[in-house]
């Protein structure tokens, strides 16, 4: 079970996010996906589009293109590096864990994380950033279907 | 040098008093609330509260004398000698659609035109989008200068003998450019019959303002931007445009007489009053403005322009930081800026941290985002309990953003 995130572990995880957002992987166009959505916030002007090559029941392929805050951004990136390979049902379980962590139904501890995915808790602490989190996910969901 | 102190003490304000940490550098979206407001609402409802007009005992002329007591107050302040054209709303922005609806409805038709400015708050914008596109009319902005105030030139080719409504803010709230009304209002005299809907917000608050002498035609502002409650706000009007127009709301005090078939309505300002009338906020409200007439408008202003000067010149030394909006001198207390390498909204967070509170955002001003080329700017904006110290905390944060998010090497 995770710790419960203290403000001491929000800056680390915080310092592990601006690493993704830094240097984010899989931002690329994807000429072969299958589908795409894009999410946008209109108080910040951030836009993300997350693609997808959807091959035998898999996500084949995933990346993602657009701009957006540190948050979204890392949040995009850590998506594309777990959501890769995986079946579209996983993939989607990963959204709704993702979603269920920061929506407070149920305490943050208790929802399991991909272990990439972890530094996300660290938003916890700030409910102002949780959009920023979810961004990229909802466009996964919404490509998926 | 010496330290810039508050203009007003930060023990006034029991939400500050009871914060000392907090930096709080957001008073263009509300401000904060000195006790002698929040008691004038809780005694509004301890010895007067009863529905204003409406009762024939003591405890309603009390609260009916409360009522237009707080509206004469807020005339005196704002320099209306018919205080009957100072019509109570909840705010600019119902303000502004109750001219859109009442007088824009009546008055523009398909090929006449509306101008409006690209730094209007979407309060100032969207009503007459919207009115243009329901009446055909056609919707003209315009554009700015290279230091986001309104163009003088772009405004005399834009306005013409078709031209029905001018709608102009007095103050930005994105960038805080002082717009040079006098030289607006010969402009549009001179070149047009259309009335002048000024936007007052962020003039109110900050600028000594004196309707009578403007020669505008209506005017809007908000209680909770200068130190009122929220929910309140003013409209004023030309008492001969007011007459003309049909009510915006109707029921209740509005009206006259109602027969079966039709109604007739009450004289001003009660036809744009429908309905039992916010008498707390308004007492509330004319607590606010004797606290700011305690300070006087004229200290306040120059309390304000000594603390954006400091803050000016500390963030335009700063590597990597852009100001937007005109020099400190036309511009009221409030500073738009952006980072390079830093998103607003990571700054806003890095900000909270440091116990700062600036906005980042488009400010509803999105018009004015797009011809900056940005999607959202981070604003810090002073008021009378500001002090150097919130210029320092907002520099230093500002340091550690840059830091934090400084690319490796």
């Amino acid at each position: 079970m995770a710790e419960p995130v203290t403000a001491s572990l929000a800056t680390m995880y915080q310092e592990r996010l601006l690493d993704e957002y830094r240097a984010p992987k899989n931002r690329r166009v994807m000429i072969d996906a299958t589908a795409h959505a894009e999410r946008k916030n209109p108080v910040c002007g951030d836009a993300i589009t997350v693609m997808v090559r959807v091959a035998d029941g898999r996500v084949a392929d995933v990346s993602f293109t657009g701009h957006g805050c540190s948050i979204a951004m890392a949040s995009a990136s850590l998506l594309t590096q777990v959501v890769g390979q995986t079946p579209v049902a996983d993939a989607k379980r990963m959204a709704s864990a993702v979603e269920g962590m920061l929506s407070g139904a149920h305490p943050a501890t208790s929802v399991a994380l991909a272990d990439a995915l972890e530094p996300l808790r660290g938003v916890i602490p700030f409910p102002a950033r949780h959009g920023c989190v979810l961004m990229p996910w909802l466009a996964l969901r919404e490509a998926l279907g | 040098m010496t330290t810039l102190a508050a203009l007003a003490p930060r023990s006034d304000f029991p939400l500050l008093a009871t914060n000392p940490a907090m930096h709080y550098l957001d008073s263009a979206a509300t401000s904060q609330k000195p006790a002698a407001v929040l008691d004038a609402l809780r005694g509004f409802y301890e010895t007067a509260n009863a529905n204003p007009h409406r009762g024939a005992y003591a405890l309603s002329a009390a609260a009916t004398d409360a009522y237009h007591d707080a509206r004469a107050t807020v005339a005196r302040f704002l320099g209306v000698a018919d205080a009957d054209c100072v019509i109570f709303t909840r705010g600019t922005t119902e303000s502004m659609n109750l001219v859109a609806s009442s007088w824009g409805r009546t008055n523009v038709h398909a090929g006449d035109e509306i101008v409006v400015t690209a730094l209007e708050h979407h309060a100032n914008f969207v009503p007459w989008q919207q009115l243009a596109k329901a009446t055909g009319a056609a919707f003209r902005i315009v554009e700015l200068t290279p230091h986001q105030a309104i163009d003088l030139d772009a405004l005399r080719a834009a306005v013409n003998s078709r031209t029905k409504v001018v709608a102009i803010t007095a103050v930005s709230n994105a960038v805080g450019a002082i717009t040079p009304i006098a030289e607006v209002v010969r402009i549009v005299r001179a070149q047009s019959s259309a009335v002048i809907v000024m936007d007052g917000a962020q003039a109110v608050p900050h600028l000594p303002v004196s309707f009578d002498t403007m020669d505008v035609d209506f005017f809007a502002f908000s209680g909770h931007k200068m130190l009122g409650p929220m929910g309140i706000g003013g409209l004023i009007g030309k008492r001969a445009l007011l007459e003309a127009m049909p009510p915006f709301q109707f029921g209740g005090d509005m009206i006259e007489w109602v027969h079966d078939t039709d109604s007739t309505w009450n004289v001003l300002p009660h036809k744009f009053e429908a309905g039992t009338p916010n008498a707390a906020d308004a007492v509330g409200l004319a607590a606010a403005v004797r606290y700011l007439e305690s300070l006087d408008m004229v200290q306040v202003r120059a309390h304000e322009l000594a603390l954006l000067e400091l803050a000016d010149a500390r963030l335009r030394a700063m590597p990597g930081v852009t100001v937007y909006g005109p020099p400190p001198a036309e511009r009221s207390g409030v500073v738009s800026f952006s980072v390079e390498g830093v998103h607003p909204h990571d700054l806003a967070t890095i900000f909270d941290q440091h116990g700062v509170c600036i906005r980042a955002g488009h400010h509803c001003a999105q018009p004015l985002m797009r011809r900056l080329g940005v999607s959202a700017t981070a604003r810090a904006s002073f008021y009378v309990y500001s002090d150097a110290s919130d210029v320092e905390a907002l520099c230093g944060a500002l340091e550690a953003a840059q830091t934090m998010f400084a690319v490796a090497e």
